[in-house]
Order: structure tokens, then C-alpha cells, then sequence
């Protein structure tokens, strides 16, 4: 009898061990998306591993860089406070992961506005997406607005976006009409930084 | 919590007993001379004494810069906690709070305040007497409208209003010109130019006292009864800088639109003295539809611009 082929599944025991894992993958002339979920939905939590890098803003979520994957990569904690929450964005062709390091956060997925945007921007789902939970993203999938709905926990979130990019489109819900923003970040690899 | 806390612990400054089932916060609190935040999230406070008696003059009361008693089941914002004149932060989200007492403007000192996810309906206008104010949420509640004096907060730099019951803003946001962050998201706001068609024509007073007023009719105390005297000082001028009207009680309310920093358009409220008033050239209600619609763009983009970054979600 044949013995079935197994693929080989990656699990990541430590934030350090799925960051060196993600650089592996990404040397790799094809990257799966679905192994790239699993291994980022792998990795158990452990807030002592990434308290370093979450540094929470009074007035609004924070975007603090952990990882610039040699330029493959981008791979940042997001820090979401009560009742903080992003605008309407698109993804700039990119893939875009997001886990779940503690907390929930809430995902509403929106279709493309019409060419000149003018009505209500259609909502495709909505989901909470819970702790260790990794969802996917990319522009042809759709566009989403993420916010911690929660008026007594804060939220963490690992994001890893492949190609990095560093501006989007933010639309506005009632409309559709976008504009274009250029995104910063709050640290850089532990250190806050001044803009 | 037990009885000797501040003689066992009397350098204590932070404290956090959520989720802990706790329905009261005793007395055994009051002398803990140097606790300056309290995290009370996901109890069971609520029913009266949740708070103790005399928190405001007690040592903590002086002392206690943070409170956060989200998550718990508080239908009114305890009078006891009105007293603490050093507080900084208060939060009270995902309670069930049906309003905002006026006494709030108590708290000189507040900073932060969270009231998200409650059953509020109006606020106060006294809440803008709050001076130091610098980030207020009010989502996920029930609230119509917000009264124009909240533009009286010049620290605020973060106003949270999503999911609301807003059909529109008091232009009056415009003046706030420090806020960065504004999000308006799952209010009903009006998208298209509204005419509000109840206009109640001005009374035979209100006529003769704004032609008193635009005609600049010289009249002396003695020439007329006092009530009038008083009236005519109440004159107040139509927003539109186009024209030199003023208006008493009677005015027309339209929802003028405004392209917030090039962006969004945001219905805000203006009072004009008619609904003739709009521009000079304007005859017909159709012309003045388009040209009243810029005019407005005109001077409110200038005010815009004037608030720089505004993030809206």
C-alpha cells in the first residue's frame, strides 16, 4: 500500500519560533496563504512574549511594528482600546493576516463601492473574531472595517501583511467615496516613535 | 474587601478587583490615603451604596485620579462619585445609564470620560463645562442630538458618537479646534439637503424687533417697556455671513452640508433668520438650493480647514 503523502504542517510554540518560521516560509518562491493561516493560528498566545511591543494609545488603536520580514513582510501588533475602531480599508494588493492575541475583535466585511461611489456602501458579514483566532484578507476578497466592540477590554491583534505596504484607501460607509491615507506606526520593534 | 485594607496596606496605589462579583465597594476603602486608581470593571455594583458614603471628602477621594467601574449594572451615574474633584478618568461603559446628570460638571478635574454602551439619550449641556475634557466616548447608545455647547470644550481632541440615534450635528463642531478624532459611524445622519418645511412664520414682535435692529433705529432705555429693552438685546445673528439679518425666536433649521477637510459630507445644523436667507442673488428656492449649498462649503471649509486632521470612521 502507498503511504499517503504528508504535507508538512508548521506549528510555532513561541512568537520567536513563528516569526523564524514566516521568514522561512517567505524565502520561498510560492508562499500558501492557508499555511501561513494555520501557522499564524498555531501560535498559542502568550502575552509575556509580546507585552514589549503592545503600547495602547488613549484616543486610538496603534500600529506597532514587530518584524520587517527582509522586506517580504510586515509583521506589526495592533493595540485596540475600548470602543476603538478602524475606518472602511482596502489592502493595497496585498495579503493580509490578522490573529487574535487577546481580546475580541469584530470584522465587517464591505463589497467595492460603485466607480464614483454614491450610496451606502453594501455589508457582505459581519463576525467576532475570537482569541488565537487568524482571519484573511486580500482586495479581491472584499474591504473591512475591524473594531474592538468592547467597553470593558482592550484587544490585541497580530498583523502580517505581505507585500508591506505603508498606504490604503479608507472609504466612507455611507457613501463610498475613498481617500487615500498614508498609515504610521506607534513603535518600531519595541521603541515608540516620535512623528 | 476586607476591613483592615488601609492599615495593611497603606501605600497602596493601584488597585483591581474586577471580576470579582463584588456588589458593593466598602468603607474599608476611604482611608487609603495614596490609591490613585481603581479598577472596579465586571461586578455587580449598581444598587444603592455601591459607592461608599463620603467618598468625596475621604482621604481616596482626594487622591483617586483613575475609576473604572465598566461592565457593571449602574442605572444612573452615582451621586457619590460627583464629589471627586481630582479624578481624571472615569469610565462607565457597558452599564446601564439612562442619562448624564448635570452635576457631572462637578468632576473640574476630568479628562477622560467613557460612557459607551449604555441607554443615554440626551446629554447635558452642562457637560461642556468640564474644562480639562480631552477624549469623550458615546457610542452604542440611544442619543438624538448634541446640544451645540459641547463645542464649548476646547481641550476635546477625541469624540466618539458611532452608533447613535444622530440625524445631524450643531455646526458648532466646527469650533472645535482641537479635535483629531470624530467618528460618526451607524448614525442616521441625513445624506441629502434637507428643508425643514415646519418653519413657523415670526411674530409681529419678532418683525418690528429685527427691523429695529437691521435699520439700526435709535431707541434709549426710557423709549420703550423693559421687557422689550431686554428683547432686543437677545438679537442674534443669522450664521449666514452673506446677510446681515438677525432673528429672535423664529428661524428656519437647515441641514446644510459640509465637506469635512475635503473628505465627508456631514449634515450640520444651521439656524437661518428665513428660509428666503441664503444668498444675496437667490429668488427662487431652486437657485438657492445649489448656491446656499456652496455658500455654505464656503465659510464652513474655512472652519474646517481650520480643524485640521479630523479622522472619521
Amino acid at each position: 500500500m502507498e503511504q499517503p503523502v504528508q504535507t508538512e504542517t508548521w506549528k510555532a510554540q513561541s512568537l520567536e519560533e513563528l516569526i523564524r518560521t514566516l521568514h522561512r516560509v517567505f524565502a520561498e518562491d510560492k508562499v500558501s496563504v492557508e499555511e501561513v493561516q494555520e501557522l499564524m493560528e498555531s501560535y498559542e498566545s502568550s502575552p509575556e512574549e509580546w507585552l514589549q511591543y503592545a503600547k495602547f494609545d488613549q484616543y486610538r488603536y496603534t500600529r506597532n511594528l514587530v518584524d520587517n520580514g527582509n522586506g517580504k513582510f510586515n509583521l506589526m501588533i495592533l493595540c485596540w482600546g475600548e470602543g476603538h475602531g478602524s475606518s472602511i480599508h482596502d489592502h493595497t494588493d496585498s495579503h493580509c493576516f490578522m490573529k487574535i492575541l487577546q481580546g475580541n475583535l469584530k470584522e465587517t466585511l464591505f463589497e467595492w463601492p460603485e466607480k464614483k461611489g454614491n450610496g451606502e456602501m453594501i455589508k457582505k458579514s459581519e463576525r467576532v473574531l475570537r482569541e488565537n483566532q487568524c482571519a484573511y484578507i486580500n482586495d479581491s476578497i472584499g474591504l473591512h472595517r475591524v473594531e474592538n466592540i468592547s467597553h470593558t477590554e482592550s484587544a490585541v491583534s497580530l498583523h502580517l501583511y505581505s507585500p508591506p505596504f505603508d498606504s490604503c484607501n479608507t472609504f466612507d460607509q455611507r457613501t463610498g467615496h475613498k481617500h487615500k491615507v498614508k498609515m504610521t506606526f506607534y513603535s518600531q520593534f519595541g521603541e515608540r516613535t516620535l512623528c | 474587601l476586607p476591613a483592615g485594607l488601609s492599615q495593611w496596606f497603606p501605600a497602596l496605589e493601584v488597585l483591581d478587583v474586577s471580576g470579582t462579583g463584588l456588589a458593593e465597594l466598602g468603607a474599608e476603602l476611604l482611608a487609603l490615603p495614596r490609591l490613585h486608581t481603581l479598577l472596579a470593571k465586571n461586578n455587580r455594583l449598581g444598587g444603592p451604596g455601591s459607592l461608599p458614603k463620603g467618598l468625596g471628602q475621604a482621604p481616596l477621594g482626594r487622591s483617586l485620579r483613575v475609576l473604572n467601574l465598566s461592565g457593571n449594572r449602574f442605572a444612573e451615574v452615582p451621586p457619590a462619585l460627583l464629589g471627586l474633584r481630582g479624578l481624571q478618568s472615569l469610565s462607565l461603559g457597558g452599564n446601564r445609564l439612562h442619562g448624564i446628570p448635570p452635576d457631572i460638571q462637578e468632576l473640574r478635574s476630568l479628562e477622560f470620560l467613557y460612557l459607551g454602551g449604555n441607554f443615554i439619550t440626551s446629554i447635558p449641556p452642562e457637560l461642556a463645562n468640564l474644562p480639562s475634557l480631552s477624549y469623550l466616548v458615546l457610542c452604542d447608545n440611544k442619543i438624538q442630538s448634541i446640544p451645540p455647547q459641547l463645542a464649548q470644550l476646547h481641550s476635546l481632541r477625541s469624540l466618539s458618537l458611532h452608533n447613535n440615534l444622530l440625524t445631524y450635528l450643531p455646526r458648532e463642531i466646527l469650533n472645535l479646534v482641537h479635535l483629531e478624532e470624530l467618528s460618526l459611524r451607524g448614525n442616521p445622519l441625513v445624506v441629502r439637503f434637507v428643508r425643514d418645511l415646519t418653519y413657523n412664520p415670526p411674530s409681529l414682535q419678532e418683525l418690528a424687533g429685527r427691523t429695529i435692529k437691521t435699520r439700526s433705529v435709535p431707541y434709549a432705555p426710557s423709549d420703550l417697556p423693559e421687557n422689550l429693552v431686554r428683547y432686543l438685546s437677545l438679537a442674534s445673528n443669522c450664521p449666514n455671513p452673506k446677510c446681515g439679518g438677525v432673528y429672535f425666536d423664529s428661524c428656519v433649521r437647515q441641514i446644510k452640508f459640509v465637506d469635512f477637510c475635503g473628505k465627508y459630507r456631514i449634515p450640520l445644523m444651521h439656524y437661518l433668520c428665513s428660509p428666503e436667507c441664503s444668498s444675496p442673488c437667490s429668488s427662487a428656492s431652486q437657485s438657492s438650493t445649489s448656491q446656499s449649498e456652496s455658500d455654505s462649503e464656503d465659510e464652513a471649509s474655512v472652519a474646517a480647514r481650520r480643524m485640521q486632521k479630523v479622522l472619521l470612521g
